[in-house]
């Protein structure tokens, strides 16, 4: 009998736990989205009114044309499409390398290890700013400014990520290779077969931190990228702002405008995230 | 089933590489910095050049391509305001439409990545041909070969053209380094005529003194609106005062030797004591409602007088046209209310053309016929400034003057003969001492006392000259 | 059999290390070795290049403004990572015990925040902070307080700019602490449940040692983050007031932008560097974690 009871007050507890716990989360995203939702309106004023006096939220008349002249311009279709090709280019390469950096250092041993270690975790502390000159040297002297690699190449291999996946691998019990082992499998199968295929939520985290990096990235393109035709997106959003003020209006709906592919992305994979990180849940 | 999932593995990582690698090769690169086919040492007659400064011929130093060869040069342009901008590119695309030759390709960068990009490029050795630089640089890249005489490269009559005062921001010694655009001085006084009237004030009688601009300041202030609205930061006031630092000690914060500081003096404890109880009064609002160059607050009502430089006039006829008939316009208070006294510094944008640049004749040709040729270019400038800037060739003011719209014009009147005529020029030492200099006002406003503050500018200024060995450098003295 | 020694691996890992490190080294590696050769002299782009020594680095180290920037990238790196820790800490154990699709969608929501740039996002926290017509002087007002020149003040302006920082942060903060909190198996909390173990108990006992890799990147890269930041002070305060919130970077920036030589630059990024490396090897030592050293 009080077995029974026990059961269900604590299952009552439960449901009441779990509804404040989805009020605590909206109020969490709004938090978050509050100043995407503003900027979003933003878009929607007149240049001097989006900074007026006193704070108001919605615009006196809804323009349209800061959004309509942006949809208008092929220049900035291009830029926002090419930057997400970018980005996803870019994140995919970072998974790629970044994990098979993650796992030999993890997993492996081999001669040199300390040394290869200590080499690439250095580099995740050497500061972008003192190596902004020295690279553009770099990369000019092997021809690649005003082209797709200058974005991709130099950030791609990144020893902070790498680092964090390995931390992960760390975690994963030897039983799992010891079969695969015990079949004869490489090294470099187990990799594939049985680290890959669990590194879901890993990979999430990684790919996106690696796309919103390069998503965001201006100073690196406006040094590289001359051609018009080749301008990341917010460079292209930087040529709202001048020496003397910004295009407010435009800015705002420049900048609403360009986080929707990403928006999106991020909710038609939000499936995968989902289903990778209930699998590792499970474990 | 482990085999398939690893051959798609590495297909995906081989092709992702090759992608790369295919990307880094392709991408149009038409920035035609490369020298083409250019025979160097050729002295065969310039170019067809249909412009007005011709006798190029005799000013040729063998640079020159033979005639014929398409020569393509990169030109970098700060960003300023989107009528600036529309400007460069017409007029831009005008002299590569009349010039099949010379082929100028005009990028605007905007100015947070300005000095990345630009010392990137100089240090990989691609810096662009031509590009905008402001008066206070010109010296001091000079001096390290950063940009090339223009004397032999340009007709000589194109620099009589300049008012004299403009003459000395452009040269070193006399040697012309930049050809000047526009002159602008760097504080003008707006004010609110309604609200003058509304506190008893006549609104044709603005302040001219720092005491009347004090005292006024406080009649204005009431609620949600601000007596006052000037520089308060340290980035703000390293340039905006130095107009009041000539104003006040009749010179600037070092020896004209630049061998050490020159604080010590009563000039620079009343410009502090000045900016202190302007902010300490409440006439100024506790945090800066914009940047010093930007006016929108005043357009936007929010205080009854700004100082800001004379670009402003632009930002209230094209976005404030509702509030124009409310505003005055008058030169910056001085000291002890003589107008002779300078009260600004004549800022300001020139041309100049890279050290290293391989096609320096062209670029000095691009450059003539842009900002010396047919005043009609300039004057189209101007116009679409909204004549918030002003010229540094007499033949330009000459042509203006006749023009309708400029010479009705009552603010531009103002400012060409109450202003300019009394405005410095920009100093070309290091921003630091600046920057020394209006930390020191800063904390002044902040609750230090003047005497204190001056204190430590002076050190934070000789250690400034020691370590960096200014001692002696002045390329002007 | 295998005829390679069991333990070692060379060949394979040498094959997977390739990528990695052959892009480190020539996009990382070779221009900092560059930069450091390039910083013992007064480099010019135009005319040859004076051999100086130490003398960029002993300006550099002798400038009170070098000192002080570095103070305060440590301050503000105290400001935002605890916070953002613990905040993430928080949420992140409230989106687990959320249903699937709304935690779906606040799983989104709380990464966009960075999607915006940080530009932008210094905008929108200016237009905040405005004395006049932000958001929060308005508020404050509603409790009658006078407003406040938030970035204006020495008290509040590095605090300010901490706030943004943490918001931009914490998206992925959380969504690291959460995929760490998801690997813990709920097994261990059910048997801990059996023996009364209450909140407190589990969170010392289970939690927190579980985590202690995933709090130790997070430390790490947090750190190393606050300390780099410059985008925030560069468009909200301009390093003000009173060089208040001049990070490092900013340091760095201004001298860029305003010298005419960039030694000075270089001299003090790579101090910065030295810096940056020594307080990584503190938090390292510190939390003693054997795995993470060994390599």
């Amino acid at each position: 009998m009080t077995v029974k009871k026990g059961a269900t007050a604590m299952k009552l507890k439960a449901q009441w736990n779990s509804v404040w716990l989805n009020v605590f989360g909206i109020l969490i995203a709004c938090a978050a989205l509050f100043p995407l939702v503003w900027m979003f309106i933003a878009g929607f004023k007149e240049k001097t009114e989006v900074l007026a006096t006193p704070f108001k939220f919605l615009p006196d008349r809804w323009l349209i044309t800061n959004y309509t002249g942006i949809l208008e311009d092929a220049d900035f279709i291009r830029s926002m499409l090419l930057t997400l090709g970018g980005a996803v280019l870019f994140a995919l390469l970072s998974l790629a390398i970044n994990s098979m950096g993650a796992y030999v250092f993890a997993r492996l041993e081999f001669r040199f290890k300390r040394f290869m270690w200590l080499y690439v975790i250095m580099s995740m502390f050497i500061p972008g700013m003192a190596i902004l000159l020295t690279s553009f040297i770099v990369v000019t002297k092997l021809h690649m400014l005003d082209t797709l690699a200058v974005l991709i190449l130099p950030g791609v291999a990144s020893a902070g990520h790498m680092f964090f996946i390995r931390q992960f691998y760390l975690n994963v019990p030897i039983a799992l290779e010891e079969a695969a082992r015990i079949d004869g499998a490489t090294r470099f199968r187990i990799f594939l077969s049985v680290f890959v295929p669990m590194s879901y939520p890993v990979f999430v985290i990684v790919g996106i931190g690696s796309y919103l990096g390069y998503w965001n990235s201006f100073v690196w393109p406006t040094m590289t990228i001359t051609n018009t035709h080749l301008f990341q997106i917010m460079q292209y959003l930087a040529t709202f702002r001048s020496e003397r003020g910004s295009e407010m209006g435009l800015l705002m709906a420049g900048s609403a405008l360009a986080a929707v592919p990403t928006i999106l992305l991020f909710l038609l994979t939000q499936k995968y995230i989902m289903r990778g990180i209930k699998i590792s849940g499970l474990k | 089933m482990q085999e398939r999932k690893g051959k798609v593995y590495s297909l995906a990582v081989t092709t992702l590489l090759t992608l790369s690698m295919v990307l880094s090769a392709c991408g149009s690169s038409n920035s035609g910095n490369d020298n083409s086919a250019g025979s160097p040492n050729n002295n065969a007659a310039n170019s067809a050049e249909p412009t007005v400064s011709a006798d190029n011929a005799a000013a040729n130093d063998g640079k020159s391509e033979v005639p014929g060869e398409k020569v393509s040069l990169e030109f970098w342009a700060n960003k300023f305001e989107p009528t600036t901008d529309a400007w460069f590119k017409k007029w831009t695309d005008e002299f590569n439409k009349t010039h099949e030759n010379i082929q100028i390709k005009l990028t605007i960068v905007p100015g947070d990545a300005w000095a990345q990009k630009l010392k990137a490029a100089q240090a990989a050795g691609k810096a662009p041909d031509i590009m905008t630089m402001s008066y206070g640089n010109i010296a001091p890249a000079a001096k390290l070969g950063q940009i090339q005489p223009l004397n032999d490269l340009m007709d000589p009559g194109v620099f009589n053209d300049l008012y004299d005062n403009v003459k000395d921001f452009v040269s070193v010694k006399g040697t012309y380094y930049a050809y000047p655009k526009l002159v602008e001085p760097s504080a003008v006084l707006y004010y609110r005529k309604d609200l003058f009237q509304a506190a008893g004030l006549d609104p044709e009688k603005p302040p001219v003194t720092w005491d009347e601009l004090l005292d006024y300041g406080k009649k204005l202030t009431q609620k949600g609106i601000f007596g006052l609205a000037t520089a308060q930061t340290a980035a703000d006031l390293g340039w905006s005062s130095w107009g009041l630092q000539f104003n006040s000690a009749g010179h600037l914060p070092v020896t004209d030797d630049w061998s050490k500081a020159d604080v010590d003096n009563d000039g620079f404890r009343a410009l502090l004591n000045f900016y202190k109880t302007a902010y300490e009064s409440g006439i100024m609002p506790k945090q800066a409602l914009s940047a010093y160059a930007d006016a929108t607050p005043f357009g936007q009502g929010k205080v009854a007088m700004e100082i800001s430089g004379s670009w402003s006039i632009g930002l209230f006829r094209n976005d404030f046209k509702n509030m124009l008939d409310k505003i005055g316009v008058a030169p910056m208070p001085s000291i002890d209310g003589d107008q002779t006294k300078p009260t600004a510094t004549l800022g300001g944008w020139s041309l100049v053309v890279d050290g290293k640049s391989k096609h320096a004749k062209e670029a000095a040709d691009y450059i003539s016929w842009l900002l010396a040729g047919d005043p009609q270019i300039m004057i189209d400038y101007f116009k679409t400034s909204q004549f918030s800037k002003f010229s540094p060739r007499k033949s330009v003011d000459e042509a203006m003057n006749q023009d309708p719209q400029a010479s009705s014009d009552p603010w531009r009147k103002l400012i060409a003969e109450k202003v300019i005529p009394y405005a410095k020029a920009e100093p070309i030492y290091t921003y630091d001492i600046s920057l020394a200099f209006a930390t020191a006002i800063e904390s002044a406003m902040k609750g230090e006392s003047v005497d204190k503050a001056l204190q430590k500018a002076e050190k934070d200024i000789n250690d400034i000259v020691a370590k960096q060995n200014l001692a002696g450098t002045n390329p002007k003295n | 059999m295998s005829k390679k020694n069991y333990r070692f691996d060379n060949a394979t890992a040498y094959m997977m290390l390739t990528p990695i490190v052959v892009l480190l080294t020539i996009f990382v590696v070779i221009p900092f070795i560059y930069a450091v050769r390039v910083s013992f002299y007064d480099w010019s782009f135009y005319q040859d290049s004076v051999f100086v020594g130490m003398r960029n680095f002993t300006n550099v180290l002798t400038d009170d403004l070098f000192l002080k920037s570095v103070g305060v990238g440590l301050k503000f790196a105290i400001l935002v990572v605890p916070a953002q820790m613990v905040l993430a800490f928080l949420f992140a154990h409230v989106i687990k015990g959320m249903g699937s699709k709304l935690a779906g969608f606040v799983k989104t929501a709380i990464y966009i925040p960075t999607i915006i740039s940080g530009i932008i996002a210094s905008i929108i926290f200016v237009f905040i902070f405005d004395y006049s017509a932000g958001i929060a002087n308005y508020v404050i007002g509603l409790f009658g307080a006078e407003p406040q020149a938030w970035l204006a003040e020495v008290r509040t302006a590095l605090a300010s700019i901490a706030l943004p920082a943490v918001w931009l942060g914490f998206g992925l903060t959380t969504l690291i602490m959460l995929a760490g909190l998801l690997d813990i198996p709920e097994s261990y909390y059910e048997a801990a449940d059996l023996e009364g173990a209450g909140s407190f108990a589990k969170m010392r006992f289970i939690t927190l040692p579980l985590m202690r890799n995933v709090i130790l990147f997070l430390l790490v890269t947090g750190f190393t983050g606050a300390l780099q930041q410059f985008e925030l002070p560069l468009i909200m305060t301009n390093g003000g007031p009173l060089n208040e919130t001049t990070t490092p970077n900013l340091y760095i920036f201004n001298h860029f932008r305003n010298d005419v030589l960039v030694g000075n630059s270089i001299a003090s990024a790579l101090l910065l560097f030295v810096v940056l490396g020594s307080i990584s090897a503190v938090i390292f030592k510190v939390l003693n974690s054997e795995k993470a050293v060994d390599g």
